[in-house]
């Protein structure tokens, strides 16, 4: 409690600081500054691209090779073309001329090089960007570097994408995990842990040159920051799904789509002890959820729109799989609330309503498991409220819990629990169903999905020669497994965020926000403006 | 008209009374949420965020759940946490406060020290780490709240003890041949238990704010039980929305139940011992 008083009273020292400067100026002359709470998940972890930062395609200060485009498309960013090999060992990148970075000095394929090569000899400090089957790169001039794999890899096309270059002259780990020297729009002015970053625009920025003159990403609870917005302290907010049906005057609401899919886990094996990599004798599986019968009748049973209205306010669009804005997800069109289908299926199954309490039964065995919800994550406890509620109604009862995550690395094996995913590379549809990735004790494979033919198929996808084929494969991967149910996907979210009236977000620039707790509409600070008329 | 005034002007009567209005209200509080079915707070997703009014007298969160009732069954849950935490932290406390009086020389030592050591670490910081220990949840926190309450209460009744045991008549229990057992039984039971029943009953809103507390930070009760620590904590999410009501309502509830048994408590010390002022 003390804690949160601290950070309440800090945020608002921090608060009456900035007003006061912003406040002078805005009479006189057109406001050039935004003041932001974008979440607190950019202050959690380093700035340093080597060591994994703002891999998820919404970097500010470094630019990697390629980078996602509005239509979720890779394009060049650093480079300018690529040419990948016939054998998919040798990938070739073109960079653009003319690039400087912040500090002045000149982009070139020396960075690069060194870039990579420092990630891949300290491949332990970056979980985000594997270039463990990279065996060598090379500048074959100053404006061509040429990557030699060991094996066919297709997610390697994704780590251009992912991987930020920094300077190989001026590079240091320690100043970069809070003061990156980059060729991106932005520089960071001022860093202070746990409460503000000051970004100015970078004036060496290669393309067009942000109109913003300050921004500012400020740390806070969310609570705290909504109180803040509504004292008109902050010009954007981000806002948990709970807060939608809210109005703070002079701001409006804006959603924003994204690839983040709210899913719960479905553990498919059936109750048994097993011993895991480490020789311990864990207790893995479910009686109930085991059933195909009772995943494909909550798959085909639950009304998600209406679970998205008591849930999320609304705010978000049903989802049976990833969704369309990915390039390789194998979308389908929702048809769900099908209660008569999901009852047939069900009792042919031998699940029967036996007594008056509307659930069923089969064998004695009542069909009912519990779900967990990450505690401190309201959204998706409401979430899986509105799910219990719903999927009630096909006899099927769903206790809900939350857990810290550490609890639900054990939790995970036998119950189910919301997840929410999101990222441009397709290697997701690998932690998901690899076979002999389950219950390894990370996130991966937490279902115990087994399924040979899927596991050939994603070898297929993983050493696929070009994207088409890759891309392909990995919708064969999603056709396979999805009609086993291991997963109960239910709401591709949006990111809700109110913004101060006149500022312009440019939406036709956002990418599809990945999975980032908010912190992707910064994707294109760049392109932000206030409207001229005041 | 005359008795009346007596029985007006007579504090004796005066704190007894006090003392039942709290105990009934508290009594009242902890069987009402017993009593509450699950359905009474149950998810209704069309009555979510209702203000105060005469069908939800505390209005409603957001997944429409009726906060009135949520408010009972969690201090009823507080209660009972509070009243096994109580229970067992003062029969700790008079064990070892007794032991320690009656037996000296080691044993007086050591309790001693396992005293200071518990006051020593910040009572808050004991109880998240006990709870995280025994895996959280109701079992995490009743162990926690009930492990942790004894240190104060055992140095008042070692006091007490000490000071009955220099007394001359049970100097004299000795001088006849009494064992320390019989000693303390006979003697020295009866003279602390005043204190140590006083001392019980002030226990008990040290409990449930711990319990409320603890819960709030997230090392107690889930979210999933009704318990005002959650209920708090979930209402900070809404109070810079506005809904008022549900921070409130269970925040006044509390104080309210905590400040009674205060009263009962240091009324009970007055009637019983009335040269407690004096000291």
């Amino acid at each position: 409690m003390k804690k949160r008083m601290v950070a309440i009273f800090l945020m608002a020292t921090l608060v009456f600081s900035m007003t006061g400067c912003g406040r002078e100026n805005a009479d006189t002359e057109q406001k050039r500054e935004v003041t932001a709470y974008v979440g607190n998940s950019i202050f959690e972890g380093s700035l340093d691209p080597v060591k994994g930062a703002m891999s998820y395609g919404y970097s500010f200060i470094n630019n990697a090779l390629l980078k996602v485009n509005p239509n979720a498309e890779y394009e060049g960013d650093l480079a300018e073309s690529y040419t990948i090999s016939e054998d998919a060992l040798i990938y070739t990148f073109y960079l653009k001329k003319g690039i400087t970075f912040s500090d002045g000095s000149d982009f070139n394929a020396e960075d690069v090089v060194f870039t990579y090569e420092t990630v891949h000899n300290h491949q332990g400090n970056n979980e985000n960007v594997d270039l463990t089957r990279l065996e060598s790169v090379t500048a074959l001039d100053d404006y061509t570097v040429e990557f030699q794999l060991k094996e066919p890899y297709s997610p390697f096309f994704d780590m251009t994408a992912m991987l930020q270059i920094v300077p190989s002259d001026a590079y240091q780990s320690d100043t970069f995990d809070t003061m990156p020297i980059g060729t991106g729009a932005w520089k960071v002015v001022q860093y202070d842990s746990n409460q503000q970053i000051i970004l100015e625009p970078n004036e060496n920025y290669f393309d067009k040159v942000p109109e913003l003159s300050k921004v500012t990403l400020v740390y806070m609870d969310a609570d705290a920051a909504f109180a803040a917005a509504g004292s008109g302290q902050l010009d954007i907010v981000m806002a948990g799904a709970g807060y939608a049906g809210e109005t703070i005057e002079g701001m409006h609401l804006e959603t924003f789509e994204t690839m983040d899919v709210r899913n719960v886990s479905l553990p498919v094996r059936e109750e048994q002890t097993i011993t895991d990599r480490e020789g311990k004798e864990i207790i893995v599986g479910n009686p109930v959820t085991s059933d195909k019968a009772v995943r494909q009748a909550l798959t085909v049973g639950i009304d998600r729109a209406a679970i998205i209205e008591y849930g999320f306010q609304g705010v978000g669009a049903p989802a049976m799989s990833f969704t369309d804005n990915l390039v390789w997800a194998n979308a389908q069109e929702v048809l769900d609330g099908q209660r008569e289908q999901a009852a047939q299926i069900l009792e042919e199954a031998g699940w029967v309503k036996e007594n008056g309490d509307g659930i069923r039964k089969k064998n004695g065995t009542k069909c009912e498991f519990t779900i967990y919800a990450p505690s401190g994550d309201n959204d998706r406890y409401l979430l899986a409220m509105a799910l219990a509620e719903d999927a009630a109604n096909l006899g099927i009862q769903i206790n809900v819990k939350t857990a810290t995550w550490d609890e639900i690395v054990t939790l995970q094996n036998t119950c189910g629990v919301v997840w929410g995913w999101g990222q441009y590379s397709p290697t997701v549809l690998y932690s998901l169903f690899q076979s002999d990735l389950s219950f390894t004790g990370g996130y991966d494979n937490v279902v115990g999905y087994e399924n040979p033919a899927v596991d050939d198929k994603i070898s297929e996808a993983l050493s696929s020669n070009s994207q088409e084929s890759a891309i392909k494969a990995w919708e064969e991967v999603q056709q396979m497994a999805d009609g086993d149910y291991p997963y109960l996907y239910l709401v591709n979210i949006e990111h809700c965020y109110f913004v101060k009236d006149g500022l312009n977000l440019s939406k036709e620039t956002q990418i599809p926000h990945p999975h980032g707790h908010g912190s992707p509409i910064i994707c294109n600070m760049k392109d932000w403006s206030w409207s001229k008329e005041k | 008209m005359r008795s009346k005034r007596t029985v007006f002007e007579n504090r004796r009567i005066q704190l007894v009374f006090w003392v039942v209005l709290a105990l009934c209200y508290l009594l009242g509080i902890f069987f009402v949420g017993l009593g509450v079915k699950e359905s009474a707070y149950g998810i209704c997703f069309e009555d979510k965020f209702l203000a105060p009014s005469l069908r939800h007298p505390f209005g409603t969160d957001g997944l429409g759940r009726d906060m009135f009732f949520r408010c009972m069954k969690g201090l009823s849950t507080s209660m009972v946490i509070g009243i096994l935490a109580a229970v067992v932290s003062s029969f700790l406390a008079l064990v070892m406060g007794i032991l320690s009086a009656v037996l000296g020389g080691f044993v007086d030592k050591f309790i001693n020290w396992a005293v200071d050591l518990c006051m020593g670490l910040p009572h808050i910081v004991l109880l998240l780490l006990i709870s995280f220990m025994m895996g959280k949840g109701m079992k995490g926190v009743t162990i926690a709240v009930a492990l942790t309450h004894w240190p104060a209460l055992t140095r008042l009744v070692r006091s007490e003890v000490l000071q009955i045991r220099s007394s001359l008549y049970v100097q004299t229990a000795y001088r006849m041949g009494k064992s320390p057992y019989q000693v303390a039984v006979t003697h020295m039971i009866p003279h602390v238990l005043p204190t140590y029943v006083i001392g019980l009953i002030l226990l008990f809103p040290h409990a449930i704010m711990h319990e409320a507390a603890i819960t709030f930070l997230g090392f107690g009760l889930p979210a999933e039980m009704p318990a005002i620590g959650v209920i708090l904590s979930e209402a900070m999410n809404h109070i810079a929305a506005g809904k008022w009501w549900l921070a409130l309502f269970p925040g006044l509830l509390l104080l309210t139940v905590v400040v009674l048994f205060d009263v009962i408590g240091d009324n009970l010390k007055k009637l019983w011992n009335p040269q407690s002022g004096n000291q």
